[in-house]
């Protein structure tokens, strides 16, 4: 919640440039999501048949908490939304580099009307609250309530702030604006697609989750049932397996946190942060805060300069996110969907699943990267501690090399040829070389350099292909084997004995010692 | 060869008949036999070429007419030949590349894993290969071994280069092993013996010694369905608490040898063996205490027939409890093992009656009590070991007469009387018989031995001082097959002995060290007679000379290794040695007469050396490049800077 609430605080911080995004918006017939919003409000006591009052009041309170919460508490609710992180922020901002055109004042107008209404009905909703506060509720209610407002109120924030970065100064080129804007409300309006249906449309997904939530909380106090429920939702849902760092190993029930979708362009995009004045982008909010003091001596007070404080305590969704790519596990459309838990996992996730490689490793020239950090975490590594097996496979770990030979039939550990190959395989192997070399000689891969370890796994790889035919042809002697069993083996018996042959070339001298034998 | 006479009588023979003969001749251990066959004519000459399956070479200089005469070697033994190189391996492997099986290369040095390579791939049929005390082989040879398809038994000792995965290599080529021995491979761990009893299911036995293995292969190990024979020697890395989370279980399992396995105790067996319903051999020698818990653990094995305790710290119910075992033992070993006492090893052989044999070597408080006890009860004794058990009084000696099978006595630092020698003269299979440092026994004794020991091989007189000629001249008399003496520091031995002894035609270990009344006369006798002589250690025998080693050199030919220290020899003496084709070991100090020079001509003349020990004074004397020489050629000179003895010059 804390980033939507950052990015509210966006379109006042901004408001000289409100104007330039009201293009994008016009250009897509879904850029006016407030629109939509504006048409549900009314309904949303219909369905629900509660006091629209009450649940005014939760949200408020819950709303203001982590206000309240904070180091340095701030003046009002929109100064609060300052210091949140800025991650979502980025998506409407990221990818304008391009592209003036379309740019259309009175769509920037009508948008900013709309911003209006918007605040203020989110003014009577926080009146409404103040006046419903001194009434005495049913408590249960009133919790109820509070979770519905506290989604609704979310909602509402969203569309503002999708309005409001579509307005930023930086935002000139709008096109791409909306997309992200589409997908947080898609996200938002996702599963509840009948939604001419009159349910408020944001409402419905939040409303499931506040009803887990609460059967959650409910649970809470019997701690050994929820571990079990906990337990089993592991079982079916958790795909240990999966290559992504997010939540393995959490298990939330589903539905029971909000889920957000970041587009393709946001997640590629190289910066996250960008300056309001100048438009500089920045991979930091930190960096981009000492970026800030250039502009102004209002940007050097040590309020503007604080690190922005983590909301804490409130009893919020938990925000979980979605890859945007269709199919993907982590896509929230998968069966058996797993979400991804903070926006870096996001990033991580889509380059290294759904983009190419193109970080190649210098050292090896075989590895290949779509995230730099795992490149530099490979180079670390590149080179040494290989374990190679004859199947062109590596691994970092003998253990793990071991349990691929022991499962694979014919395959065998590479060892290397001489000491050219050094680093390819334990070291201590080299240290006992000085016989190989003999070897080498009438080896064809001796010539073969440091680096020549792609060619000679193919080599292993084509030796191993031969093997079936060797063992084939091992096969025939199976029948001379037991003829050559039951004659030699009495042999064997007696090898133990020394049983001595002279040579032809000592006769001379066996000669004689034979003659004597005669005796 | 040509026969003048057109007539050849041993042409009537049937060609059967000789062949039955060859065969037997070849089975035989006699090195002479095939070769006095195959002078005697033509024929014969040529049956033995194509009878002739094993072959073990003094030398490879003639390789090329080796591998023209014999076609079917089937196994070979190179332990003799000290340099085989690759190009040697790759000859010898082309021309029996449809006959060879079996090959020895433990003592063997120079070749590398091309050689092997060779090996094994053109003979395809070879099921077994020793390449023990290799220790420069690396996983490249182990990687060639793996080519051999069908090898079933795989010597690896002492490759202490080789690791993981090279035999990792041999355990995914090789899949038909059934006996694989890696002691002392230090290099290869828990992954490398995992993976072996993975890939390689038909392994009959698995010598593991001295490597740093744990449970964890173990696990994969009792797996097998066929092991047999289990070697754990000084596993140190295998212990209680990690045996204890063993699931598997091997019930095929007969031999188990948990020698200097220190941390295992009775709880580890018990897990290590768990449902080893076939054990017939335990052997635990120097590993744990004896105890109680122990004798119940071994309840559980029905088939015991050997346990070996030696070494191990007993205590009394623990050996009380091996006497109340369900199942009949044949052997015991309980030598240098604490606690044995005249209680608890009569109670132990009045259960066992069916003790073959028994070692109580060192076991310092049994008295006569039990070896009159060991020889009422266990009447089928023919291995009775107890040197140096020294309260065991005269009179013990005199109830070992009782067992008339018995074959092996050995009575070395004992109280042994000639009064126990005619006790045990009544044993008349008694092939072996050491009675070294019996400083009680005389000629009367030995004479008691020799008129009914007839079948005695091995005698050991060492230091027993009251002998002299007349003994030794009975015993040479009464017993033609002797094969090993030792009558080593017996001052009043002369030349009288040696004559008698001579006349021993299968004499092949003689020690007469320090009998330093013995002639050059005398011994010429030994050195032109005993033709099978292969060990003779004349050290301190100060009047030995040229004389002797010329007629060695001339007579015995079988000679592997001589000790000539303190001898009258000259480099006339040492240069005749030379011509001794199959001289091995030498040692050689403190000879007057030897030079620098005299050294050098010998080391270069004699050409099956392996180990010479010399004195260092020698070092600087020898150039560089003889050194050098006779490293590559395999042999390795030892300098030892022995101080003269002078008391032996008085």
């Amino acid at each position: 919640m804390d980033s939507n609430g950052s990015l509210r605080a966006n379109p006042w911080a901004r408001s000289p440039s409100l104007t330039s995004a009201a293009n994008g918006l016009s250009s897509d017939p879904l850029s006016f999501p407030g629109f939509g919003l504006q048409h549900n409000q009314p309904k949303w006591d219909g369905p629900s048949n509660s006091d629209y009052g009450i649940r005014a009041e939760a949200s408020f309170k819950e709303f203001n908490q982590p206000s309240q919460n904070g180091s340095p508490p701030p003046p009002d609710s929109n100064n609060e939304i300052e210091f949140a992180d800025q991650e979502n922020c980025h998506p409407s901002e990221s990818s304008q580099t391009n592209g003036l055109q379309d740019w259309d004042p009175s769509v920037v107008l009508n948008n900013l009307s709309f911003l209006e209404e918007k605040i203020h009905q989110l003014q009577n909703l926080v009146h409404l609250i103040v006046r419903q506060k001194g009434v005495g509720q049913p408590t249960e209610l009133v919790t109820q309530e509070q979770q519905l407002i506290t989604t609704d109120l979310t909602s509402i924030i969203i569309q503002l702030i999708s309005t409001a970065g579509s307005l930023l100064p930086s935002a000139r080129n709008s096109l791409i604006n909306t997309s992200p804007l589409l997908a947080q409300i898609g996200q938002l309006q996702g599963p509840t697609v009948p939604s001419g249906t009159g349910v408020g449309i944001s409402c419905i997904q939040p409303q499931k989750n506040v009803g887990k939530k609460m059967s959650d909380q409910a649970m809470q106090t019997d701690l050994p049932n929820n571990c079990e429920m906990e337990q089993n939702y592991n079982n079916v849902e958790h795909d240990p397996k999966d290559e992504d760092d997010a939540d393995d190993g959490e298990s939330l029930a589903p539905g029971s946190y909000e889920i957000l979708q970041l587009e393709k362009e946001e997640i590629l995009a190289p910066h996250t942060h960008f300056c309001t004045i100048c438009g500089k982008g920045f991979k930091r909010d930190a960096n981009l805060r000492m970026h800030m003091r250039g502009h102004g001596d209002e940007y050097k007070t040590p309020a503007a300069l604080a690190k922005p404080h983590k909301e804490s305590g409130s009893p919020k969704l938990i925000k979980r996110y979605s890859c945007p790519y269709p199919g993907c596990k982590r896509n929230k459309d998968h069966k058996k969907f797993q979400p991804l838990k903070t926006i870096l996992c996001v990033k991580n996730h889509y380059k290294r699943t759904h983009c190419d490689k193109s970080y190649t490793c210098s050292r090896c020239n075989t590895k290949k990267f779509s995230v730099m950090a795992d490149l530099k975490t490979h180079e670390k590594h590149c080179g040494k501690d290989k374990w190679l097996c004859s199947c062109g496979t590596t691994f970092s770990r003998k253990d793990k090399l071991f349990g691929h030979i022991a499962l694979f039939q014919g395959h065998t550990p590479a060892i290397p040829l001489d000491d050219n190959t050094k680093g390819v395989a334990e070291p201590p192997i080299q240290d006992s070389k000085e016989n190989s070399k003999e070897g080498n000689m009438n080896n064809t891969f001796g010539s073969i350099p440091s680096n020549g370890n792609e060619v000679q796994n193919v080599m292993d790889v084509k030796g191993n292909s031969d093997d079936p035919i060797n063992y084939f042809s091992s096969l025939n002697f199976e029948a001379n084997f037991g003829v050559f069993n039951d004659f030699t083996r009495p042999l064997f018996d007696d090898s133990e004995s020394s049983f001595s042959f002279v040579m032809p070339g000592s006769f001379k001298s066996g000669g004689e010692s034979g003659s004597d034998n005669l005796q | 060869m040509e026969q003048p006479n057109s007539t050849n009588l041993f042409d009537h023979l049937a060609r059967e008949l000789i062949c039955i003969i060859l065969d037997h001749l070849l089975r035989d251990d006699d090195p002479f036999a095939a070769k006095s066959f195959s002078q005697v004519c033509k024929s014969f000459h040529a049956l033995e070429s194509t009878r002739r399956l094993k072959l073990k070479p003094r030398r490879l200089e003639y390789l090329g007419r080796i591998l023209k005469r014999y076609r079917w070697i089937s196994q070979l033994d190179l332990t003799l030949c000290p340099c085989v190189d690759d190009a040697t391996l790759e000859r010898l492997s082309l021309a029996w590349s449809s006959s060879l099986r079996r090959v020895d290369l433990s003592r063997t040095r120079l070749f590398s894993h091309v050689g092997v390579s060779s090996l094994a791939l053109n003979c395809t049929c070879l099921v077994e290969i020793d390449l023990s005390n290799r220790a420069d082989l690396t996983d490249l040879a182990a990687k060639a071994i793996a080519n051999a398809v069908n090898l079933e038994r795989l010597s690896l000792g002492r490759c202490k280069s080789i690791t993981d995965l090279g035999i990792a290599c041999v355990a995914v080529g090789c899949s038909r092993l059934r006996h694989v021995g890696l002691r002392w491979c230090i290099r290869i761990t828990d992954f490398g013996a995992a993976l072996i009893a993975i890939k390689c299911k038909q392994i009959r036995s698995f010598d593991l010694s001295y490597l740093p293995i744990t449970e964890k292969c173990l696990h994969h190990i009792l797996q097998l369905e066929h092991l047999e024979d289990l070697v754990l020697e000084h596993c140190i890395g295998i212990e209680d608490q990690g045996l204890a989370t063993l699931q598997a279980s091997c019930k095929s399992i007969k031999m188990l040898n948990l020698s200097k396995c220190q941390n295992i105790s009775h709880i580890g067996i018990a897990s290590l063996s768990k449902g080893a319903q076939n054990l017939e051999k335990l052997i635990l020698s120097r590993s744990l205490v004896v105890t109680a818990d122990l004798a119940k653990c071994l309840q559980s094995f029905p088939k015991l027939q050997l346990v070996k305790l030696d070494g191990c710290l007993g205590t009394m119910s623990g050996l009380k409890g091996i006497g109340n075992l369900c199942a009949s033992l044949k052997e015991l070993n309980l030598s240098k093992c604490a606690g044995v006492t005249d209680e608890n090893l009569s109670f132990l052989v009045q259960t066992h009656k069916d003790l073959e044999k028994i070692d109580i070597t060192c076991c310092g408080r049994i008295t006569h009590a039990s070896i009159s006890s060991i020889t009422n009860s266990c009447l089928r004794l023919t291995s009775l070991r107890m040197e140096s058990c020294s309260m065991v009084s005269r009179e013990g000696f005199l109830f070992i007469g009782q067992c008339q099978l018995l074959e092996e006595l050995d009575v070395t630092d004992t109280e042994i009387d000639d009064q126990g020698l005619l006790s045990i003269s009544r044993c008349t299979k008694l092939s072996n018989l050491k009675l070294g440092i019996c400083l009680m026994i005389t000629d009367i004794g030995l004479k008691h031995i020799a008129s009914s020991c007839s079948e005695l091989k091995h005698l050991d007189l060492y230091r027993s001082s009251r002998i002299t000629d007349e003994g030794i001249v009975a015993i040479s008399l009464g017993c033609p097959l002797l094969e090993v003496v030792n009558i080593a520091y017996n001052s009043n031995i002369t030349d009288t002995s040696l004559v008698s002894l001579s006349k021993s035609q299968k004499l092949r270990t003689l020690e007469i060290r320090g009998c330093t009344r013995i002639s050059p006369e005398g011994f010429s006798n030994i050195a032109a007679r005993c033709k099978h002589l292969e060990t003779l250690d004349i050290k301190s025998c100060y009047k030995i000379n040229d004389t002797g080693m010329i007629q060695l050199a001339q007579y015995s030919q079988n000679l592997k290794q001589i000790k000539l220290s303190y001898c009258s020899v000259t480099d006339l003496g040492l240069i005749a040695l030379a011509s001794i084709s199959c001289l091995q070991n030498l040692s050689i100090f403190h000879v007057e007469g030897l030079t620098s020079n005299g050294l050098v001509a010998f080391l270069l003349a004699s050409q099956s050396l392996i180990k010479v020990k010399l004195h260092a004074c020698f070092e600087s004397l020898i150039p560089h490049q003889i050194k050098k020489y006779m490293e590559a050629r395999g042999c390795v000179l030892l300098w030892r800077d022995k101080t003269l003895e002078a008391s032996r010059w008085e």
